[in-house]
């Protein structure tokens, strides 16, 4: 879990980050998604994808480095196709040391809406039209559709990743200058964005619903419309302020979460709750 | 149709590259467009693998892994209906009828793997309080080849076995259905664990009034259907424009401050 420090140990500016590390990186973010999993999704893909930034940026202080690469391993998702564009922010801010706080914030801040517009960017229009005109020249009997859709996918796909982490890079960097003459006041309205994204998240990626009903006749009582009623994702809403109570006040690790969470839903599948 | 065993470990490679390209590598090559054609060539029917990938290639389109759901599995799905094809001479459509449980058995593997990850990122805190760099990298690759092996049995089993394997998976997994039900369950609810531990660190005491006007926000515009793609666009612009607005008034608040002592003659 990550430490509870709020700044680097050194404050010094490294070196801005080279070209070719960038470039390093964007390669690496083609496997975001390699330890993919329920609880933190591309967490740790996500921290494979920015080590060679962060190695060089804290490659004279060994316990920021430990501290940077901790809290970058917290809760992470994004569109895959997109995620230079938070590379590049979130390292534009380590190498300027900022307030851990305000890292943590941006990179929750920045991924969250990207998804969207990846979606719209690549599932709803790359891939229907590119596989919709490949598709047919293959079925006519052509090895030219699926050639050609490898290329035209790939060409857009690795031009947006590597201009996105360039420009978000130095995006970051001139930014970051207006920003370090009122770092506290940055770091406090960084927070309160992320606590509102982490928020909307709670309720956007929250699908957890029960199925149980009770019979009644005709019209069996479906319990989780009461509850919509009541509030809709009220489930989601309660799972997580429950589980942050467990780790901010009875101290439980994330492992000891997943374990409740896995019986719970072993559970409830077996009774018929989900 | 037979084939030999050249041809079953060059599909089982396929398919182990491919399983892994669904989620990373180049993310294209999972597509039933190109992984026909590789198969259909691999088992020397090149023309058969381009119609079949053509085809469920259309049927899938409208069908993508969009924001984080599960579609029945497209990359085994793809690789057995033109196994299928070739080897019993169907029609498409009858071809991915025929690869549905295996591509159900796939989309367990995912679900399963997913969930076994999940108590791993505890090692991975450790090794990121050690600074171990490396072990991260190992971590990942570990994981990706984990995936590509589970894929590349189920796809090998299923040229060895056949259409008849199929009967047997389509009753295994009915017999297992909920178990896979609890597992997806208690993952929809994982991710919770990373919202709250997220928190923990970001939201201190004044902020709660925060976090629920970004709750309440995202409730609101998750009930229009046609916003479903937007929302958090449209959710972060007004986040943004509450941190910003945020920041000015304490920005202008310190550089008022030291001007307050020379207030007096106001007279307020």
């Amino acid at each position: 879990m990550a430490s509870n420090k709020t700044q680097y140990n050194n404050l010094t500016p490294a070196k801005p980050l080279d070209k070719k590390t960038l470039n390093k990186m964007v390669w690496r973010s083609l496997n975001l998604q390699a330890s993919f999993n329920y609880e933190r999704m591309q967490a740790a893909g996500w921290l494979y994808g920015i080590l060679p930034g962060l190695e060089k940026i804290h490659a004279d202080d060994k316990e920021d480095l430990e501290t940077s690469m901790q809290h970058n391993l917290e809760f992470f998702n994004t569109h895959p196709f997109l995620v230079t564009f938070v590379m590049g922010i979130v390292l534009s801010l380590e190498q300027q040391k900022a307030d851990i706080n305000t890292i943590r914030a941006v990179r929750v801040a920045a991924m969250g809406p990207l998804g969207g517009i990846g979606d719209a960017i690549f599932w709803f229009t790359l891939v229907p039209i590119t596989a919709g005109i490949t598709s047919n020249m293959a079925i006519n009997g052509s090895l030219a559709g699926p050639i050609l859709f490898l290329l035209i996918f790939n060409v857009v796909q690795f031009g947006v990743r590597f201009w996105l982490m360039n420009w978000s890079y130095k995006l970051g960097s001139k930014a970051i200058e207006l920003l370090t003459a009122n770092a506290k006041e940055f770091t406090r309205a960084a927070s309160m964005l992320g606590v509102f994204i982490v928020g909307a998240l709670t309720s956007n990626y929250g699908g957890t619903t029960i199925a149980l009903e009770i019979p009644n006749g005709e019209s069996p009582i479906v319990i989780q419309s009461i509850l919509d009623g009541v509030l809709p994702k009220l489930i989601p809403l309660t799972i997580t302020l429950g589980l942050f109570f467990l780790i901010k006040k009875k101290g439980w690790k994330p492992v000891a979460c997943i374990g409740l969470l896995l019986v719970v839903g072993l559970l409830g599948a077996l009774v018929g709750i989900f | 149709m037979e084939f030999n065993a050249i041809q079953i470990i060059l599909v089982g490679v396929w398919a182990f590259i491919v399983a892994i390209d669904q989620f990373d590598l180049l993310e294209s090559l999972y597509q039933p467009i190109v992984t026909g054609a590789v198969v259909g060539a691999i088992l020397g029917d090149l023309p058969t693998g381009l119609v079949v990938g053509g085809t469920y290639q259309l049927m899938t389109i409208g069908n993508m892994p969009v924001g984080g759901a599960q579609p029945p599995n497209a990359v085994i799905g793809g690789i057995m209906a033109t196994v299928f094809a070739i080897s019993s001479g169907l029609d498409t459509t009858a071809a991915v009828g025929l690869a549905v449980p295996f591509a159900l058995i796939g989309q367990y593997m995912v679900t399963l793997l997913f969930t076994v990850m999940s108590p791993i990122m505890s090692v991975a805190d450790n090794m990121a309080e050690k600074g171990d760099t490396k072990g991260i990298v190992r971590l990942n690759y570990l994981a990706m080849g984990a995936l590509g092996l589970l894929f590349a049995i189920v796809c090998i089993a299923g040229l060895i076995g056949g259409s008849a394997l199929g009967n047997t998976l389509d009753k295994l997994s009915q017999d297992f259905a909920w178990i896979m039900n609890g597992l997806g369950a208690a993952g929809g609810m994982m991710r919770f664990v990373g919202f709250a531990i997220l928190l923990r660190i970001m939201l201190s005491n004044d902020l709660w009034g925060i976090y629920f006007v970004g709750f309440a926000l995202a409730t609101i515009i998750g009930f229009i259907p046609e916003l479903s793609g937007s929302a958090l666009i449209l959710i972060a612009f007004v986040g943004v424009a509450i941190a910003l607005n945020d920041f000015q008034t304490r920005v202008a608040i310190k550089q008022n401050a030291g001007s307050a002592n020379g207030g007096d003659e106001d007279g307020i």
